[in-house]
């Protein structure tokens, strides 16, 4: 018998790719992480296939899913290609030239009529540093606030850190770790969130770095770890503060370092005087002795590193966690050191100064915070919106965020795709992707890496960089301050920001894995912050107290910002969001890769199952004060009983269709850092469609 | 010529599923085909133990596969890898339930697919997809001989945690593929 082709076995299973010898270098720019990565393009210029740099230090070759799975987006059906006009609630194409006029038009009345605070920026993907630099010199000129990631994702986080050391950004490199006798992961679940350079925190274990993981979830980065602590939801600050607590009760800090480089500490010690490791184990769930004996590893494992993540900064007690638990490095001598400091993907290279003339430089005429911003839109006082990222996805209490922006008077998205934000704009401007623009990416490693432009664009696609110099123009701004391109900015920087100004673009590209920041000038590049113990405080010194005028203290997640008045009856679980290897931001969502890895799921403990009456796959309507979504029930023993977590994406216009997870958070502030809560918020569960009891 | 072979660890997977994706884009598999993936499993052992599992072909010495394949479709290669031939294939999926490692996937235009080893990266020279992306080296490629001792060096490591692990695809079932697996029994 000859081959039988049955009807269904008309296409053709699998082709290998053609390889070609020549591959474009990039930096990939979603994570932070600042792999190394090779593009290899088709006839049409398409992204074919997305490759590990090996000549990169720090993936050494390696990737995870996500730069792969992203180029599917950039030629993908979600893409937006040219500028277009809501009229009679439908999109019609127009020309750049007549949005740039209506927007200019627009802002200019709003300046005149309403002052430039009735006129917001949320712009937490304006693009590379070509588009950073332009955005900042056009909110300069025209008194734009903004709302980047900061009250999403790194304000708690940031804030505190700068009231401790002086510099939000993190001390040390992730590099640094192998140097190092301890690492702390606190609420941080780098194996998925990082995995392309997770491979620096397997390598120090196996080399003799003690890696302790504390979390609510049993993750992936936990189950690496020399050592687990399960931590009951909300509850780190506790812990935090019964380590420093024991720390200083017994002796165990470093007293040079605290009487030399820090101030206080005496208050510090105050403040956490009460608790004990008992009280602290009675709140955490974390036995006394597991709790004594962190803390003595702590002290005896030196140097020693502490890492935290979105589990620990996006709660709404974040920002005494990190007080506590920075603190306690600081205490301990823990920074500044080879192997030592603060690991974290907040890698500020520090502004522009003096580049716009005092007269030309327009104050906002009013400020808000980011919990105020939803009022201020739902009232009229914000008239006109500028977007650049997914507000209506990656806000809280989402279905909130949509009506206001809904409500607004004039709304402008300069976006990739077309997403639940995109859809509520008067005017939508496609944005270029970051590898279809040239710029300079900072990563968790402490380096600057420069980036060349891979792939053309393939409709009418600008970047923030050009969009802002052009709206200026049209707006009758002294547009000469705007670089004209990614390199022209960069040159900027160097020249405004001494920071970088020793880091060229040749030196970024002939350095394997980038140049080391501050660099003033060669030779004088800072692999770790305060070496010379002088921080950037205003007395030089670690502010050990000066975070809040209150003491540092634990409030319990129920009786903080969020949960306050939620009645512990009606909604008796915590919810909370984490992130997959698959997905960054909303952004990765709208690959078919991504959404082969990934589908919407609630995670829940087989009794938290069991009392809710479904099973694997059943869906579930997790409800808290803000609204109700639908999800598929995962059931694990990852996650303690009684508390369930879902990924923090999803979208209406995405792929997946589904009510953002963010729908559930209620607008709330962690009181001491500032961020948005986006974690341990009261919910109830139930089965959906008649399922269940 | 000396033999190939991989490794993979699976104490080391840290389930970011980069190798899934990483085989997809180079043998261009369709929406819905995988020839590799990665399962999670959960044990409550005293405590919690976990583990990922990832299938794909282990191009056994002695292929089952082969063996019950009606229309020959299946072969072994003198480089030791095991081919299936996709206009021979029927779709009658007998290797699929044939194969102890789930290592024949059915793909959605109703035949058989399953990994080749990337031989077309082998013959230049260059590392399977799989192994090229592992962020952890939970995939590695190279000599066989060079292989095994780096696994019963990881296994030395991981017993002296007190981890009880054993290494696949050695002894009688030899395998191109070589799993070192972490014992549920733990």
């Amino acid at each position: 018998m000859g081959s039988y082709v049955r009807t269904r076995a008309l296409t053709q299973s699998t082709k290998p790719i053609e390889h070609d010898e020549e591959l474009r270098t990039s930096v990939c720019c979603l994570c932070n992480g600042g792999c190394g990565i090779k593009i290899s393009l088709d006839q049409d210029g398409k992204i074919k296939a997305v490759f590990g740099d090996p000549d990169n230090p720090y993936n050494k070759g390696k990737i995870c899913s996500k730069p792969m799975a992203i180029a599917q987006t950039l030629s993908g059906p979600y893409r937006v290609r040219y500028p277009m006009k809501k009229v009679n609630g439908s999109f019609e194409r127009i020309s750049w030239d007549e949005a740039l006029d209506l927007i200019a038009q627009k802002y200019n009345q709003y300046i005149q009529e309403n002052g430039t605070g009735s006129i917001v920026g949320i712009t937490s993907k304006i693009g590379g540093s070509y588009s950073k630099l332009a955005h900042g010199i056009f909110s300069s000129l025209t008194g734009l606030v903004n709302y980047g990631t900061g009250p999403i994702c790194t304000d708690s986080e940031a804030n505190v850190r700068k009231k401790l050391f002086g510099d939000g950004s993190g001390t040390s490199p992730l590099s640094d770790v192998v140097n190092s006798k301890i690492l702390l992961i606190v609420g941080n679940n780098a194996a998925q969130t990082k995995a392309g350079q997770f491979h620096w925190i397997t390598e120090a274990k196996r080399t003799g770095t003690r890696i302790v993981v504390i979390d609510t979830r049993f993750t992936e980065t936990a189950q690496a770890a020399d050592l687990f602590i399960q931590i009951r939801p909300g509850t780190d600050t506790a812990l935090g503060m019964a380590l420093l607590n024991y720390v200083i009760k017994n002796n165990l800090y470093d007293p040079t370092f605290v009487s030399e480089h820090t101030n206080g500490f005496e208050k510090l010690a105050q403040d956490v005087s009460a608790f004990t490791t008992e009280r602290a184990a009675e709140i955490t769930g974390v036995p006394q002795n597991v709790i004594e004996k962190l803390a003595q590893d702590l002290a005896t494992l030196k140097p020693g590193m502490l890492f935290e993540g979105r589990g620990v900064v996006c709660v709404n007690n974040a920002g005494a966690s990190v007080w506590a638990f920075e603190g306690l490095m600081a205490i301990l001598g823990n920074i500044g050191k080879p192997g030592a400091g603060i690991i974290s993907h907040i890698n500020n290279t520090g502004g522009i100064i003096n580049l716009i003339q005092a007269n030309d430089v327009m104050k906002p005429d009013r400020k808000r915070s980011s919990s105020a911003l939803y009022k201020d839109m739902e009232e009229g006082d914000v008239k006109m919106l500028l977007i650049s990222g997914n507000p209506c996805v990656t806000w809280p209490d989402s279905a909130r965020m949509s009506k206001a922006i809904e409500g607004l008077d004039f709304v402008v998205s300069h976006t990739l795709v077309m997403d639940d934000s995109a859809v509520l704009a008067d005017i939508v401007l496609p944005a270029t992707h970051w590898l279809e623009e040239a710029g300079m990416q900072a990563s968790v490693h402490r380096v600057l890496q420069w980036k060349n432009k891979v792939v053309e664009i393939r409709g009418e696609e600008k970047s923030g960089g050009d969009f802002y110099r052009l709206l200026a123009e049209r707006m009758g701004l002294p547009s000469s301050y705007f670089p004209d391109s990614p390199e022209a900015a960069w040159e900027l920087e160097r020249k405004y920001n001494k920071n970088v100004t020793g880091i060229s673009r040749e030196r970024m590209l002939e350095t394997p894995g980038g140049v080391h920041f501050p660099c003033a000038e060669i030779g004088k590049e800072t692999v770790r912050l305060f070496a010379n113990c002088v921080f950037k405080t205003s007395s030089g010194k670690v502010e050990l107290t000066e975070v809040s005028d209150a003491p540092l203290e634990y409030v319990d997640t129920f009786d903080a910002p969020g949960n306050i008045g939620s009645s512990r009856e009606e909604f008796p679980y915590l919810l909370s969001t984490n992130k997959v290897a698959s997905h960054y931001h909303s952004e990765c969502q709208y690959s078919d890769w991504a959404n082969e890895m990934e589908q919407p799921y609630v995670e829940m403990h087989p009794l938290t199952a069991l009392e809710i009456g479904v099973e694997k796959g059943n869906q579930v309507r997790v409800e808290t004060v803000t609204g109700s979504i639908v999800l598929a029930a995962k059931i694990t023993q990852s996650v303690p009983r009684g508390f369930l977590s879902t990924q923090p994406y999803f979208g209406f216009q995405s792929p997946y269709g589904q009510a953002p997870a963010n729908t559930l958070f209620p607008v709330a502030a962690d009181p001491v850092g500032g961020n948005l809560v986006s974690k341990n918020i009261m919910c109830k569960a139930k089965a959906e469609g008649g399922q269940g009891s | 010529m000396s033999q190939h072979s991989m490794l993979v660890d699976e104490s080391r997977c840290i389930e970011c599923k980069s190798c899934t994706v990483a085989c997809k884009q180079e043998n261009n598999l369709q929406t819905g085909d995988w020839w590799l993936r990665v399962w999670r499993r959960e044990q409550l052992k005293g405590h919690l133990v976990r583990y990922y599992n990832t299938q794909s072909c282990r191009h056994c010495e002695d292929p089952v596969c082969q063996v019950v394949c009606p229309v020959g479709a299946i072969q072994r290669g003198k480089d030791g890898l095991v081919t299936q031939n996709n206009a021979k294939c029927l779709g009658c999926h007998v290797c699929a339930t044939a194969c102890p490692h789930s290592g024949m996937k059915i793909m959605t235009n109703g035949k058989v697919g399953k990994c080749t080893l990337c031989r077309h990266r082998l013959e230049r020279g260059k590392d399977p997809a799989c192994v090229s992306v592992c962020p952890v080296n939970s995939r590695v490629y190279g000599e066989r001989e060079e292989l095994l001792r780096e696994a019963s060096e990881r296994m030395e490591d991981l017993r002296a945690k007190g981890m009880s692990v054993h290494l696949e695809g050695v002894d009688k079932e030899q395998s191109v593929v070589m799993y070192l697996t972490v014992d549920a029994e733990n």
